[in-house]
C-alpha cells in the first residue's frame, strides 16, 4: 500500500463526518469498509487529499424491522457488514434477496470488511449488493448538511461509480420492503467464486399458484457502466402465465436499451448471452413449475 | 555410485511423511524475508515504461530530485553506459538489451528511472514528478505480427524479430512420413501464464565505499549464476560482490530473473551512503516479473493405422517478450522430452524465438514441458478419434514399456526407470473410468455433459545446464552439481548450510530425515541453515533451487559431506577406542565397537577432540569436524547437437479428471481428479503430495484461468489478481494422489524429480477432459485458457477453442 499522501479523519458521528465532508467536498471522500477505495489508492488510480473513515461511527450499524405486516420494513445501517447481513436471522426470514446475495460478495475477508452502504456509494457497475437493492425496490437515505433526503433505489445509480449523492452526502441508511409472498433470488456468473459478476441478476417475484407473474422486479448487475432494472423484461412477463416460451421471449429483452460492456472477460455478446440465461434460470430457480 | 547401506545406518526417517520444521517459524511470520531485514534503508521506486515501443526522447529528472526526501536518481540512459548488455545464452541474433530502457523502450513496465528516498512514498511521489518525452513507435505484440515482413523491429541490428530459428532432428523422419499410414496435424496457441509467489521480488544493496564493493541481500533463486550476471554486467571482479540470500517466499523459476534489477541497486547504492532497499510491488510482479511465453505449436504425427506412431514433428514459435537473457530457452527444453512417455524414434523440432512487445519471460514452473505435453496429450486424442481408437488404448500401444528402460530417446534423452503403461492402468482404475464413461453416457441423455480426460506426462529435472548452447556454441555452464557443508558442533549436533535457498520446498526437514538416518540420531538435532552467503556457502555455477535438482544433485553433496565428517569420526574414534576404523559402527549419536558396544564414544566427545583437545587428535588428522562436499550428476553428458541430455532425471505421472461443462453458461465443474505419480523415491512423501498437489493447482488455473492478455497497442489488461485470474479453493477438484516408486539408479537415493510435475500433467487433463464433454458438439480444443466464452461461442458456432 502505497497511496499518495492525504490527511486522515476519524470522525465519531455522522454529524462530523459530513461536516468534514461539506468542508472538503469533492477533495474528500468517506471511506467505509475499505474494499473497493483501498485498492485504488493503494494503485494510485484514485487520489484525494482528505480521507473520512466513517469506521468509528457505530450508530451505522444496524439491522431492525420497522412496523409489521405486509407494511413492514427492515431498515440497514449504511456500515452493516456484508458478513453481517448475510448472517441476520431477520433478514434469512424477512428478506432473504440480501443474505443471499451478500453470501457471495467476495470472499471471507472482503465480506468480514466491506459494507452495504459502502458497496451502494461506491456504484462499482459489476457490484452485487446494488443488483439486489434494484430488484427491492429499496429506499436509500442520504445525510448531508442540509438534513436527510430519501432516494429511491431506481434513481440512485447515475452511471460509472456515479450516484445521486453530492459529495457532502453520506448514505446512512438503507429501506428495504418486507415481501413475505415474493421468491427472491440473486444468481451470479463469474469467472471465480469469489470474482466481480459478468452478469448477476436479482429477483423479486410474486406469483399466483396458476403461475401467472402478478409483481416481478428484477435488478441487473455487471452488463452495463451501471446497475439497471430490466424494465423490458419485467414487463414481458406481469401478467402473464411463466411459460418457457414466455420467459425465453422476456429474457431476450434482459440488456434492451443498454450499452453492454465488454472486457477481457466477456465480450458484448457473451455478457448478453449470459444476461439472458441467469434471468431465464434465476425465474427457474424461484420455484416457477414450467 | 554408493549403495544404500553405504549411506544409511538406520532407516527410521527417510520415507516417512515427518511434520515440516519450516512451517511454525513461517506461520507465526518469524522468517526473515529481504523486506523484514531491519536495516536503516533508502527506498527504491520504480518509473516504468507506459508505452509498449517507443523512442525515448527526452527524461528529465530535476522536478523529483528537487523534492525533500529524494535522495538519488538513475536513469536507463545512465546504466547503459556504465553497464555491458544483458548476455544472451540461446538465441543466435544479435540483440543489445541493457538492464534499463537506454534509447527506447521495448514493453510496458519496462524500468526507465529509478529513485531511491527516504521511504517509498516519496520515492513513488518523485516518480510523478519525471518528466519523460517519448516518440511512440509502431507496436508488435502477436507472434504473427513479428513475423510478418514488413514488421517494425524490436532489435533494430537483429535485422529480424526472430532471435532464434534451428532445426533439430533425430532418427529418421523422412522414413517415418514414408512407412505412415497418416499423418495427423494439428496447430495449437498455448497463452501466457506464470507464477505468482505471495513474495514478490525484493533486494537490499549495499556499496561499501572502503573497497568499491556490494553487499547484496536479494532472493535469489540461482545465486551461482546471479552472481556471475551482476558482476559481468557491472565489469566488476567477483570478490567485489557478495550475494547474501535471506528466507525466500516462492521461487517457481520466476525469481531466475532478478539479476538485472539487483545491478540497477548496485548502481543506485553507489550514490547513497546508505542501503538501497526495493520491494516489487504486484503490479510491477505481473507487468514485468517475468512470464512464461505465449507460444503457436503445429505438431505432426507420422503414424501406422493400429495407432502406433513412428515419428512425431514440432514446429515451435515461442513469443519471448523481450528479454533476451532467456529468449530460446523454452523450445529447447520442450524439445528434450518431445516424445513425452512414448516410444517415437524419429523427431524432428524447429524452434523459433520470437521477440515481441510482452513482458520479459522465463523460466517458469516447468519450462515449455506443460505446454509439450498438452500438445503431445492432446494429439493422442486427436489421433484416437481420426483412427477410431479409445484414448486409454492409443497410449498403451505406444508407451516406452518397463522392459526399455533405461530407455534412451533419440535425441539421447535418457529415462532411467519407469513403468508408464501401470502407472495409466492404476490411475484408470481408481478414478473408476469404465463406471464414469457409463455415467457419461447417462447424463448426455438428460443434456448434461461430462467429458474424461487422460494425461500421461514425463516430468524431468536436474537441468544439464548446457542445453541452450544447442544452437549457439560451447556452453559457459555444463552438467548439474551442487554443494554442501555439514559440521558436527560442540554438542555433537549436525549444522548444514547449502548452496542452494529453499523457497518452500522442505528443504530443512528432507536433509534432516536424510542425515538422521546417516548418523542414526533425531532429526532435531539436524539444523540446516536456511540462508545462502555467496563468500561463506559452497558455491557453484550451478547454486539454487531450480529445475527440481534438489532430490538429486543438493541431496547428494549432503550425503557426500556427511559422509566426510563422519568417516572423519570413525578415525578418530578408533584412535580414542583403539579399534580398527572396519570394528566400527555409527550408532545411536556415537561411534562404538561392533563387537563390545559399551566401548563407545559419543559425537559429543568426539567434537571436544576435534575442537578443543586437538592434541589428542590421532596423528595427521586436522582439527575441526566441517566438511564440504559438492556432487554432480554423473549422467549428464557433454553438450552435442547430435546426442544430449537436457534433463538428468524423469519423473512421470497420470492425470486423470472428469468435468462437467455448462454448455449454455461455458462454466466447467470438476467431478474427479486422480493422479498416480512416480517419482523414485519419495524422501518424504507429506512433501511430495503437498507439492504435486500444489503445482497441478496452478496447472488447472493454466488450462481454465490464468492468462496475461495485451491490447493490441501492447498495452497488458490483466495487470492485477482481479484480472490475472489464479485459481480459488472454491471451484478446485479434491485431488486424489496416489504412488508408485520406480527408484533412480542414477541419484543416490533412487529419487527424480518433483515439484513441477503437477503442472506438467494437468494442463492436458483438463483440456482433454473439456473436448471429450464437447464431443457431442464436435468441439476441438487447440487453444488455452478454455474460458466460458470460448466454451459458448465453440459450442454455438466455431467449433473451436
Amino acid at each position: 500500500m502505497i497511496p499518495s499522501k492525504f490527511e486522515y479523519f476519524a470522525p465519531a458521528s455522522l454529524a462530523e463526518a459530513v461536516s468534514l465532508l461539506s468542508k472538503y467536498q469533492e477533495e474528500a471522500k468517506p471511506l467505509a469498509g475499505g474494499q473497493s477505495l483501498i485498492s485504488l489508492l493503494k494503485l494510485r488510480l484514485a487520489s484525494l487529499k482528505y480521507l473520512v473513515d466513517l469506521a468509528g461511527i457505530a450508530e451505522l450499524n444496524y439491522i431492525r424491522e420497522e412496523g409489521a405486516g405486509p407494511s413492514g420494513t427492515i431498515s440497514i445501517g449504511a456500515l452493516t457488514t456484508y458478513a453481517q447481513i448475510k448472517e441476520s436471522k431477520l433478514l434469512q426470514s424477512k428478506c432473504p434477496l440480501l443474505p443471499q446475495t451478500a453470501s457471495v460478495v467476495g470472499d471471507v475477508q472482503v465480506r468480514n470488511r466491506g459494507t452495504l452502504g459502502g458497496s451502494l456509494a461506491h456504484a462499482d457497475p459489476a457490484g452485487d449488493m446494488p443488483a439486489a437493492i434494484l430488484a427491492l425496490k429499496a429506499e436509500l437515505k442520504a445525510v448531508g448538511p442540509q438534513g436527510e433526503r430519501w432516494i429511491q433505489a431506481d434513481d440512485f445509480f447515475l452511471g460509472m461509480m456515479e450516484t445521486a449523492l453530492s459529495p457532502d452526502e453520506i448514505l446512512s441508511e438503507i429501506r428495504v420492503p418486507v415481501l413475505p409472498d415474493h421468491k427472491m433470488i440473486y444468481r451470479k456468473a463469474a469467472r471465480r467464486p469469489s470474482d466481480f459478476a459478468m452478469v448477476g441478476i436479482a429477483l423479486c417475484l410474486k406469483a399466483r399458484d396458476d403461475q401467472t407473474c402478478e409483481e416481478i422486479s428484477i435488478g441487473v448487475t455487471g452488463v452495463t457502466d451501471k446497475p439497471y432494472r430490466a424494465e423490458e423484461t419485467e414487463k414481458r412477463l406481469r401478467g402473464k402465465k411463466l411459460e418457457p416460451k414466455i420467459i425465453e421471449e422476456a429474457a431476450s429483452a434482459i440488456t434492451e436499451g443498454v450499452d453492454v460492456m465488454e472486457n477481457m472477460h466477456a465480450s458484448q455478446d457473451f455478457r448478453s448471452h449470459l444476461a439472458r440465461v441467469y434471468v431465464s434460470r434465476a425465474i427457474a430457480a424461484a420455484g416457477i413449475r414450467s | 555410485m554408493m549403495n544404500l547401506d553405504e549411506i544409511f545406518v538406520t532407516r527410521n526417517w527417510v520415507g516417512k511423511s515427518v511434520r515440516r520444521d519450516e512451517d511454525i517459524r513461517l506461520i507465526k511470520g518469524e522468517a526473515a524475508y529481504v523486506d523484514d531485514l531491519d536495516m536503516d534503508c533508502a527506498h527504491v521506486a520504480f518509473l516504468r515504461s507506459v508505452y509498449a515501443h517507443a523512442r525515448i526522447t527526452k527524461i528529465d529528472t530535476s522536478k523529483a530530485e528537487a523534492l525533500p526526501g529524494v535522495i538519488a536518481v538513475v536513469t536507463g540512459p545512465e546504466v547503459a553506459k556504465q553497464t555491458k548488455p544483458i548476455v544472451a545464452r540461446a538465441i543466435t541474433q544479435p540483440a543489445i538489451q541493457y538492464v534499463m530502457a537506454d534509447k527506447k523502450v521495448r514493453y510496458v513496465g519496462e524500468p526507465l528511472v529509478a529513485v531511491a528516498a527516504v521511504d517509498r512514498y516519496i520515492a513513488e511521489d518523485a516518480l510523478e514528478l519525471i518528466d519523460v518525452e517519448y516518440e511512440p513507435l509502431p507496436v508488435v505484440v502477436e507472434i504473427a505480427d513479428a513475423l510478418k515482413k514488413d514488421s517494425p523491429l524490436i532489435f533494430e541490428e537483429a535485422g529480424s524479430n526472430v532471435l532464434l530459428h534451428d532445426t533439430l532432428e533425430h532418427g529418421n523422419m523422412d522414413a517415418a512420413y514414408q512407412e505412415a499410414d497418416l499423418v495427423v496435424k494439428e496447430h495449437f496457441r498455448v497463452h501466457r501464464y506464470s507464477s505468482t509467489p505471495l513474495e514478490t521480488w525484493a533486494m537490499i544493496a549495499k556499496h561499501e565505499k572502503g573497497n568499491d564493493s556490494f553487499v547484496v541481500w536479494a532472493n535469489d533463486q540461482q545465486p551461482g549464476r546471479s552472481t556471475a550476471n551482476v558482476c559481468n554486467t557491472l565489469g566488476i571482479p567477483n570478490n567485489r560482490f557478495r550475494l547474501i540470500v535471506p528466507d525466500s517466499g516462492g521461487g517457481f523459476g520466476i525469481k531466475l530473473a532478478i539479476w538485472p534489477h539487483i545491478v540497477i541497486l548496485c548502481l543506485l547504492a553507489k550514490k547513497v551512503d546508505k542501503p538501497v532497499k526495493w520491494v516489487q510491488t504486484r503490479r510491477e510482479h505481473l507487468l514485468g516479473g517475468s512470464h512464461a511465453p505465449d507460444c503457436d505449436v503445429e505438431i505432426e504425427l507420422p503414424m501406422k493405422k493400429d495407432g502406433k506412431i513412428l515419428g512425431l514433428f514440432i514446429k515451435d514459435i515461442e513469443n519471448d517478450g523481450s528479454f533476451v537473457h532467456t529468449a530460446g530457452i523454452y523450445g529447447l527444453i520442450k524439445f528434450a522430452t518431445m516424445v513425452g512417455c512414448y516410444d517415437i524414434r524419429a523427431t524432428r523440432a524447429e524452434l523459433l524465438s520470437v521477440v515481441t512487445q510482452k513482458g520479459p519471460t522465463v523460466q517458469n514452473r516447468g519450462v515449455g514441458k506443460p505446454t509439450m505435453i498438452f500438445v503431445l496429450e492432446r494429439m493422442m486424442d486427436i489421433a484416437a478419434k481420426k483412427l477410431g481408437l479409445d484414448p486409454v488404448e492409443i497410449r498403451f500401444r505406444n508407451f516406452i514399456q518397463p522392459k526399455q528402460m533405461p530407455y534412451t530417446t533419440p535425441s539421447g534423452e535418457i529415462y532411467e526407470s519407469g513403468n508408464y503403461p501401470e502407472c495409466l492402468q492404476k490411475a484408470l482404475s481408481l478414478s473408476g473410468y469404465d463406471e464414469l464413461k457409463k455415467r457419461q453416457i447417462e447424463m448426455r441423455k438428460n443434456g448434461k455433459y461430462i467429458g474424461l480426460g487422460i494425461s500421461a506426462g514425463i516430468e524431468p529435472g536436474t537441468s544439464n545446464l548446457g542445453y541452450y548452447y544447442t544452437s549457439r556454441g560451447v556452453p559457459e555452464y555444463m552438467g548439474n552439481a551442487e554443494g554442501a557443508i555439514v559440521s558436527i558442533d560442540y554438542d555433537g549436533n549436525v549444522n548444514v548450510v547449502m548452496g542452494s535457498v529453499d523457497q518452500g520446498q522442505g528443504h530443512a526437514t528432507t536433509i534432516s530425515q536424510v542425515i538422521a538416518d546417516m548418523l542414526d540420531i533425531h532429526p532435531e538435532r539436524v539444523s540446516v541453515d536456511s540462508h545462502l552467503d555467496s563468500l561463506v556457502s559452497p558455491f557453484l555455477g550451478h547454486s539454487g533451487a531450480y529445475s527440481n535438482k534438489f532430490n538429486d544433485v543438493d541431496l547428494g553433496a549432503v550425503i557426500m559431506a556427511t559422509k566426510k565428517v563422519r568417516d572423519k569420526m570413525v578415525r578418530i574414534a578408533s584412535h580414542v577406542l583403539g579399534v580398527e576404523t572396519g570394528g566400527l559402527q555409527v550408532k545411536n549419536g556415537a561411534v562404538c565397537s561392533r563387537k563390545d558396544e559399551q566401548k563407545s564414544v559419543s559425537f559429543q566427545e568426539i567434537a571436544s577432540l576435534a575442537y578443543k583437545k586437538i592434541l589428542l587428535l590421532p596423528e595427521g588428522v586436522e582439527p575441526g569436524l566441517k566438511e564440504i562436499a559438492y556432487y554432480k550428476n554423473p549422467m549428464a553428458k557433454l553438450p552435442s547437437r547430435d546426442d544430449f541430455n537436457v534433463q538428468i532425471t524423469h519423473s512421470n505421472s497420470v492425470h486423470v479428471v472428469a468435468v462437467e461443462v455448462d454448455v449454455e453458461t461455458g462454466e466447467i465443474t470438476f467431478l474427479k481428479y486422480v493422479i498416480v505419480h512416480d517419482c523414485g523415491k519419495q524422501l518424504n512423501p507429506g512433501i511430495v503430495e503437498g507439492m504435486t498437489i500444489g503445482s497441478t493447482v496452478h496447472g488447472i488455473g493454466a488450462a481454465l484461468l490464468e492468462e496475461f492478455v495485451y491490447d493490441e497497442n501492447g498495452q497488458p489488461l490483466s495487470a492485477s489478481f482481479m484480472d490475472y485470474m489464479k485459481p480459488l479453493a472454491g471451484g478446485l477438484p479434491r485431488i486424489e494422489l496416489a504412488h508408485m516408486e520406480s527408484p533412480c539408479p542414477y541419484t543416490l537415493l533412487g529419487t527424480k524429480a518433483v515439484g513441477e510435475g503437477g503442472a506438467i500433467g494437468s494442463v492436458a487433463a483438463v483440456a482433454n477432459a473439456v473436448e471429450d464433454a464437447l464431443s457431442p458438439f464436435q468441439v476441438k480444443v487447440v487453444s488455452l485458457p478454455i474460458t466460458p466464452q470460448k466454451v459458448v461461442k465453440a459450442v454455438k458456432e466455431t467449433k473451436e477453442i
